[in-house]
């Protein structure tokens, strides 16, 4: 792996999760509310 | 530190909930996601070191990771959340601060004090701990996960899905292990 391929790598990896865990971290509708 | 900069934004948040998700992990991630691009523009230089934990050498990151440019950046990006309110800006600040923090523990010395610095910093757990960091790292992990879970349920302003999160970084911190990392 060269040296642009892991920073590429690397930014990735760190970028990627991001949106998943924000979404995951929503609260949860309470009931009643639309 | 990979998965453990996300546990670490987890835990910021349930400690200053109103503190936005988004901007406390982009925040504890920023030195990493800076780096990258600066290595494609020649600024950092990094090369590798096939079966030496972490299987790679960071040669010159002082313009991302460095003690005074991790001040600097912990500064600059708190600063767009001004109208958030004071709590709210340090405590992004301390998100991004903090990834220094938690490399200072894992780096084998190649911190700067500020940038062209000779003087580094890092207590190397990566170098003397060649598989027994990743050990560390899920015992972090895990303090911070459980932490983020019990004040979740409590406040329930965030953690909608507080174990997938949760899940999601062990999962990350599975993949970087020393046994499947492709950098190895």
């Amino acid at each position: 792996m060269t040296s642009n391929m892991f920073a590429l790598l690397c930014f990735v990896s760190f970028a990627l999760p991001i949106p998943l865990l924000v979404w995951l971290d929503r609260p949860r509708k309470k009931q009643g509310q639309g | 530190m990979y998965a453990g900069h996300f546990a670490a934004g987890l835990a910021i948040k349930a400690r200053v909930p109103q503190a936005p998700t988004a901007a406390l992990l982009v925040g504890v991630t920023l030195l990493d996601l800076l780096f990258a691009p600066f290595v494609l523009l020649g600024i950092e230089r990094i090369h590798e070191t096939p079966g030496r934990a972490p299987g790679f050498s960071l040669d010159y990151i002082d313009w991302s990771h460095s003690l005074l440019m991790s001040l600097v950046w912990a500064a600059v990006f708190s600063a767009f959340f001004l109208k958030r309110g004071r709590l709210v800006v340090l405590t992004i600040a301390f998100a991004v601060f903090s990834h220094f923090l938690l490399d200072l523990l894992m780096h084998p010395g190649d911190l700067a004090l500020w940038p062209g610095s000779a003087a580094h910093l890092g207590f190397g757990i990566w170098l003397w701990q060649p598989s027994g960091w990743w050990w560390f790292e899920l015992g972090f992990i895990a303090l911070c996960s459980a932490y983020y879970l019990v004040r979740a349920r409590r406040l329930q302003s965030f953690g909608g899905r507080g174990l997938w999160v949760c899940a999601v970084v062990v999962a990350l911190h599975v993949v970087n292990s020393p046994w499947l990392s492709p950098a190895m």
